[in-house]
């Protein structure tokens, strides 16, 4: 029996122009079911920016949180609880608030802007601040500014970068910016401040110092968040819970996914995307069916079966789906760099998302060659006599 | 199994469409074609030629009848035995039917997939095959390179680069001029013949029915014998002829018959005699020679004719067929209504000419 011959290959192959087109065709879905599957991505990665910057294994929260913005209190000795249970080094209580600030250049415009208080003798902030900011929030009314908020702040950093130290109001209370760090906006969050938890209280009057909004835990080195978390939920009352960072970050993900649209919009999108991919791969395939009808009939009539002739068109569907996929992957990440500069989105295509694409590829590409084979099933080989 | 021969056809019927819009379009066709033989199957568009060679070719099975190749059974049989015979037929189509994304030498590939033949030998065989049929130094070109006299070699290439036992050619010639049409199919007879294969060639192209053992012919679903079907043709070639240049068909028709005439005096036609005539012909009708070939061959078939019924006249026709021959010249004499002096003077010559005693 002699060698097969890449069939499907060779007859993409032959009419270069038509596979031309049909990898443009393929490589514009795969841009755009990236593109949208990773603004998806980015938002909801956006929303978990202090989550992540927040060193910590666990974290303690109010049954009642739902997401970051809008947390509840809960005392703090239930925190403190947790640190005579193996396992757990330290903790680092959190106060957190939305503050109205005021915009330093045009004072009649105030916004509310997010609030973190902690000690800053505790760990926790060391990936957001560096060792003189913590000191520097030790004194009275010190604060560190975002400087990735929105401009509507007014131009604190600029200020700061050229003056140094100025002057600001929390609540109708003056502070002083003593210093810059960098996150960025996200949903419901246009920007941020972090202080000590003294400062935080001062800013807060109302607050009380034993409710806090958020437990930092940190386990000591080697030991399993999964297990410790079991270990420290069977010991505490239930009206707090402990999750991993990995859950910690979900909640917050789960609740703009359903609570706003914004999910909705970008999977919308990326299913327009493969359905553009889909009909283009389709239109080209049955073509290419259409147009080898004659040479698919004589193959039959030689005695090839119906079986050979749909690996030759699903092998045409795979290298279309390869072809396609390499130079979009390629176009999405010069477009994330463009967009990640502009917009301040987190964009970037991890391993997992290309791998998910592909596989979506493939099966988009697959999909429209089986359909499009239902053309050949007409394929009468007495025709090519 | 080997003293069966390859193709085995007996009271085949085919029809298309179904219910009220069922056509016949195959009557009882039966033949066998032994190996080695080659089959031209001929008849006019429509007669159901190309319908039989699917039948043989397992490309589909008739309703009624036997169609055997290779010793399978086709009538009634699964996908499966049907693909399993296509893969020992070797086919060569009317315009090809090369694969146009893939080489020659590709395309010949293709076939060799059902092929015993161990995957080392596949390039040295492909290059033999493509060889033998001149194409060897295009081996790598695609079809689209070639003219089609190469393509057809081409696909002759492919029908029997596995060497199969059978070999169905429809229309191999249609689309070539002469000079390729004949070298395509000396080469089919050339390698059907060093194989032994069983080839059966449907075509409209009188030009190459020399290369049959046996000729076929069709019409309207019916198997004639090939007399017959000659017969109907000449007799409505020459009614075309004598219709379209009476003059010149009827001088050509005399002229030529008193040269046979003369010819066959000696009773046996030399081969100096025939070019001679031929020469003659040529110069007064302004004639192609294929046209005097004709004329002269029949003029000459009905010299024959006559004159080897002269010598069996007398004692030779028996009384009752004497009797039946004046009678029908009577008959036909008749036809018109009345028996003319002039009719019954040239019966009176024929039945002279012909030594036969005219009843008075």
């Amino acid at each position: 029996m002699a060698r097969l011959l890449p069939l499907g290959w060779l007859q993409l192959k032959h009419q270069p122009l038509r596979l031309l087109a049909a990898t443009l065709g393929i490589t514009f879905a795969v841009i755009l079911i990236c593109v949208q599957m990773e603004f998806r991505e980015a938002l909801f990665q956006s929303a978990v920016r202090y989550h992540s910057a927040m060193d910590h294994d666990l974290v303690m929260l109010s049954p009642k949180t739902t997401y970051l913005v809008s947390t509840k209190q809960f005392p703090r000795t239930r925190l403190y609880q947790v640190l005579g249970d193996a396992g757990v080094e330290r903790v680092t209580p959190v106060y957190m608030s939305l503050g109205s600030w005021r915009n330093p250049i045009d004072r009649s415009s105030a916004r509310n802007i997010f609030v973190i208080g902690f000690d800053p003798s505790d760990k926790g902030f060391a990936r957001i601040l560096d060792e003189q900011q913590h000191d520097l929030i030790k004194l009275s009314d010190h604060i560190i500014f975002d400087q990735r908020g929105r401009p509507e702040y007014g131009p604190v950093a600029e200020l700061f970068k050229n003056r140094g130290p100025l002057a600001g109001e929390i609540n109708d209370r003056s502070i002083t910016v003593s210093g810059l760090y960098s996150l960025g906006t996200s949903f419901g969050l246009d920007g941020g401040v972090i202080t000590s938890d003294l400062n935080f209280m001062r800013a807060f009057p109302k607050r009380s110092k034993s409710a806090i909004d958020l437990g930092l835990i940190h386990l000591a080195p080697g030991v399993d968040a999964k297990q410790a978390q079991k270990i420290i939920v069977q010991h505490i009352p239930h009206d707090v819970y402990v999750y991993t960072s990995q859950e910690f970050r979900e909640m917050e993900v789960q609740h703009w996914n359903k609570t706003t649209p914004i999910g909705y919009i970008f999977t919308f999108g990326a299913i327009m995307g493969l359905v553009v991919g889909f009909i283009i791969v389709y239109q080209i395939l049955f073509a290419d069916v259409q147009d080898h009808l004659k040479e698919y009939a004589t193959l039959k009539a030689m005695g090839f079966t119906h079986g050979y002739l749909r690996t030759v068109v699903l092998q045409q569907s795979l290298v279309l789906a390869l072809l396609g996929f390499l130079p979009g992957i390629g176009l999405s990440h010069l477009i994330f760099d463009k967009a990640a500069a502009v917009t301040g989105l987190p964009l970037a295509l991890d391993r997992d998302a290309a791998v998910f694409i592909f596989l979506l590829t493939i099966g988009m590409c697959a999909a429209s060659g089986i359909l499009a084979l239902r053309k050949l099933r007409a394929v009468d080989p007495a025709e090519v006599f | 199994m080997t003293d069966s021969p390859p193709i085995s056809l007996s009271d085949v019927s085919y029809f298309y469409g179904k219910g009220a819009l069922k056509k016949q379009i195959l009557f009882g066709v039966g033949t066998d074609v032994r190996a080695g033989e080659i089959i031209i199957l001929t008849g006019p568009s429509g007669s159901g030629k190309t319908t039989l060679l699917t039948l043989i070719g397992a490309l589909r099975s008739a309703q009624e009848g036997s169609v055997k190749v290779l010793g399978q059974e086709l009538n009634n049989a699964k996908e499966r035995a049907l693909i399993k015979i296509r893969r020992q037929i070797g086919y060569i189509f009317q315009s090809h039917n090369l694969l146009d994304s893939l080489t020659i030498s590709q395309n010949v590939q293709m076939a060799m997939r059902f092929s015993k033949a161990k995957g080392g030998n596949t390039r040295k065989q492909i290059q033999d095959v493509l060889e033998r049929v001149g194409l060897g130094e295009h081996m790598n070109k695609y079809p689209s390179a070639l003219s089609g006299g190469q393509k057809q070699r081409a696909g002759i290439a492919r029908a029997l680069v596995n060497k199969p036992s059978i070999v169905l050619a429809d229309e191999p010639t249609a689309s070539l001029d002469k000079q390729s049409g004949r070298d395509v199919v000396d080469l089919i007879q050339e390698l059907a013949r060093e194989d032994g294969t069983a080839v059966v060639l449907v075509t409209h192209d009188n030009r190459i029915l020399d290369v049959a053992d046996r000729i076929l012919h069709l019409e309207d679903g019916h198997m004639k014998s090939l007399t017959e079907a000659v017969s109907e043709d000449t007799s409505r070639m020459l009614n075309l002829l004598s219709k379209h240049d009476p003059s010149s068909a009827s001088y050509l028709a005399s002229f030529a018959f008193a040269l046979a005439r003369v010819a066959f005096a000696d009773n046996e036609v030399t081969e100096e005699e025939r070019i001679a005539m031929q020469r003659i012909l040529r110069d007064v009708a302004h004639l192609e020679p294929a046209e005097v070939n004709f004329i002269m061959e029949l003029s000459m078939m009905q010299r024959l004719a006559q004159s080897q019924m002269a010598d069996r006249t007398g004692d030779g026709l028996g009384a009752d067929r004497t009797k039946h021959f004046v009678e029908s010249l009577y008959e036909i004499a008749r036809a018109d209504g009345s028996v003319s002096p002039e009719e019954i003077n040239e019966i009176r010559a024929i039945t002279a000419e012909f030594g036969i005693a005219h009843p008075e």
